[in-house]
């Protein structure tokens, strides 16, 4: 019989554990957000507390750590009584110390996880059942599950999704920035209260459902999973609450079928999803260059290809078009003259090009104060711009002029508009940041060039793009070579095919 | 003369019942750029909090004009990268005010954070994640969002804190920019006298937790 089937004997419990697994996921981002982690197992643990509590004054026991399970509805109550009282009067607790305590808030959840796991302990101690009772709850064995728990695990459930999502923007707004909600007349002590309120309930519903450990692997795991690789805030609950959700239903079967708890192996499922997702995204992020690893690709075929074309003497007509004009791409109308600044270098290196008189070359590694600095990769990119700018229509400003507006490289388009604005310049300003530049020994020249046009009468940016990838240079001995051979490709790249 | 857009008659601030700046009087008025000074500690953030309501009033009077939006930019390491926000997506949350919990964001309000966005020259970085922009930029996107609220006063706490001097340069063009073209009333804490001089109306300085005026000619 397979455990998905309707006549399944825990389809129940395997959709209550869905349940609790969704508003936990969700529920998590802003429990990681937030740094509520340790309120995370501090609360779990008092529900736990509430429970055993309960069962202790009516003298009741628990069926296999799930809801309690017996022929009348009473101690059922009474467990959900202490689970969400428990819940509550700890948050409540927590919330009047912050105002009157000088104590840290760590502090105060610790003494308040500490508190609660000796209560746990005592109350089932003192029950002559307890034994049974406690080891279900922390193992989290969420077997039997009546239709009525289920019902009502599901009418909590709905709720809470229901208020998340209706309140989602006081939520983050209150989160992220709750100086700004109050300057818009939103008070974030109301979204904080509501935010706890979904918290306490799923909580004292999930604790009594699936155990306090599988509530706060459940309101971490899918959230850090989520963190990682999430585009925006919406994605983030959208990825935890699925995580959570492939989880639960995975761990659930592989307990079955291996007859192991079925709390701890969907805490170890999610874990396990958690450090896959983590793996993916630091090789996404190593290999943000996917040039890095395509680029290694399409270097040979580059190599290859220009190999060729040099021996059969391709490269006489590269000369007869040099001058000729291209297509403008995406550039705007040339209607007006423009100013070629120095681009800003944000590679990390010198990118200073070999003098033809080694002397000189000589004389600055020998520390001589009066040896200019020479030309670097950036001053021939600048030249090689302002060349291909012509070539699509553009009038050119001399750059003795754009030395005037800004001797150095401005930081961003914003502040090359300024120093245009201030010098009084009435071109359009081309301002550029190199933030790669390596040419491999395979004669690549790994580039990425930003590059901006910035009206400086009102500091707009009237068109930006950007040069990023391999550019094969197989002809080139040297990086003077290279950057010549590369660049009316990398500046066709950034202006667009037309 | 046109009524202030907010007024402090003897006002202190402070917290747990105990003063940091007291008797302050001041009229914040449309269209005017202030810059206030003072070391650290002298209170000039908590006279600045007073004002926006986020600090106890402990003594005097508040008044503000009815229906003032203030947009307030508050130093950017008070925000948190680790949130998976876009820059736009920062911005948007200023037109959260106005938007019932049950409408979805839509058209207006995104063609108002792309206006805002454009304001603080800030276009480019609108798809990028917020957390990983440099200190300048966060700032422009900072400085948008509270463009994005329409306001009739902009606050500012130190926004130019750890920016290179041309781009903090940049954030003052674009603010006395803003001020003429809107009419905005400009309140910005700062710690450097200098590039202000030149831009602003008049520089409030707060020692020994009281405020003085300084008028600026030009």
């Amino acid at each position: 019989m397979s455990f998905l089937s309707s006549d399944f004997l825990f389809r129940n419990a395997l959709a209550g554990g869905l349940f609790v697994a969704l508003l936990c996921g969700m529920l998590g981002v802003y429990v990681v957000l937030r740094r509520f982690a340790l309120l995370g197992v501090a609360l779990p643990q008092a529900s736990a507390a509430g429970i055993a509590c309960s069962f202790l004054v009516l003298g009741h026991s628990h069926a296999a750590g799930g809801l309690p399970h017996a022929a009348s509805g009473a101690p059922h109550a009474a467990a959900l009584v202490g689970s969400v009282a428990a819940t509550f009067g700890a948050l409540a607790l927590l919330v009047f110390t912050s105002r009157r305590s000088q104590i840290p808030e760590d502090g105060r959840i610790g003494a308040l996880l500490a508190i609660a796991s000796a209560a746990t302990v005592l109350f089932v101690a003192a029950n002559p059942k307890g034994d049974f009772e406690l080891t279900g709850l922390l193992r989290g064995e969420l077997l039997a599950i009546s239709d009525g728990d289920l019902a009502l695990l599901a009418g909590v459930a709905l709720a809470t999704a229901a208020l998340f999502g209706l309140f989602r923007r006081e939520l983050l707004l209150a989160s992220f920035d709750p100086d700004f909600a109050r300057t818009l007349g939103k008070d974030p002590r109301r979204a904080d209260a509501l935010l706890y309120s979904l918290l306490g309930a799923t909580i004292s519903i999930g604790v009594m459902t699936a155990g306090p450990l599988v509530v706060f692997g459940f309101l971490t795991l899918p959230a850090l999973c989520a963190l990682r690789v999430a585009p925006g805030i919406g994605w983030a609950f959208a990825i935890a609450a699925a995580v959570s959700a492939v989880s639960s239903v995975a761990g659930f079967g592989i307990a079955y079928a291996a007859d192991l708890p079925a709390g701890p192996v969907d805490v170890a499922v999610a874990a396990a999803l958690w450090l896959a997702v983590s793996g993916f995204a630091r090789l996404r992020t190593a290999a943000r260059s996917r040039a890095a690893l395509l680029s290694l690709l399409l270097a040979a075929a580059g190599v290859v290809s220009g190999g060729c074309a040099g021996v059969l003497g391709a490269g006489d007509g590269d000369e007869a078009s040099a001058l000729a004009p291209l297509p403008r791409g995406t550039l705007p109308d040339p209607t007006r003259p423009v100013v070629v600044l120095r681009f800003r270098n944000e590679t990390g290196q010198t990118l200073r090009l070999a003098d033809p008189n080694p002397l000189k070359d000589l004389g600055r590694a020998a520390g001589d104060p009066f040896a200019k600095k020479g030309l670097t990769a950036l001053d021939q990119l600048e030249a090689i711009a302002a060349e291909e700018l012509a070539r699509r229509g553009f009038t050119l400003v001399a750059f003795e002029e754009a030395r005037r507006v800004a001797p150095n490289a401005p930081a961003d388009p914003a502040s090359a508009g300024f120093a245009a604005q201030r010098a009084g310049l009435d071109a359009l300003v081309l301002q550029g940041t190199l933030s790669r530049f390596t040419l491999s020994p395979s004669r690549v020249l790994l580039i990425t060039l930003d590059l901006a046009l910035v009206d400086p009468r009102d500091g707009r940016i009237v068109w930006s793009g950007r040069a990023h990838g391999p550019f094969p240079v197989p002809a080139a001995l040297t990086l003077q070579e290279a950057v010549r051979d590369a660049g009316p490709p990398v500046f066709a790249r950034a202006f667009g095919a037309g | 003369m046109e009524a202030p857009l907010l007024r402090a008659d003897d006002a202190a601030f402070g917290y747990a019942g105990r003063s940091v700046v007291s008797d302050v009087d001041l009229q914040i008025r449309g269209g005017e750029f202030v810059a206030l000074l003072g070391p650290n500690g002298s209170g000039k953030t908590t006279l600045l909090r007073g004002l926006l309501g986020f600090v106890p009033l402990l003594a005097g009077r508040i008044e503000r004009r009815p229906g003032l939006r203030i947009g307030y930019v508050p130093q950017r390491e008070t925000l948190d990268p680790l949130y998976p926000l876009s820059a736009e997506d920062v911005v948007l949350l200023a037109t959260y005010g106005d938007t019932p919990p049950w409408r979805l964001i839509g058209r207006s309000q995104r063609a108002r954070a792309s206006a805002a966005l454009d304001a603080a020259r800030a276009t480019p970085l609108a798809r990028k994640r917020y957390g990983e922009l440099s200190g300048g930029q966060r700032q422009r996107v900072l400085i948008a969002r509270a463009l994005a609220v329409q306001p009739d006063l902009l606050v500012l706490d130190e926004p130019t804190a750890g920016v290179d001097p041309e781009t903090a340069e940049g954030i003052l063009v674009m603010l006395d920019d803003l001020r003429r073209a809107r009419g905005l009333g400009i309140w910005m804490v700062s710690h450097h006298v200098a590039p202000l001089r030149a831009r602003v109306d008049r520089i409030a300085t707060v020692e020994d937790g009281r405020l003085c005026f300084e008028d600026v000619t030009r």
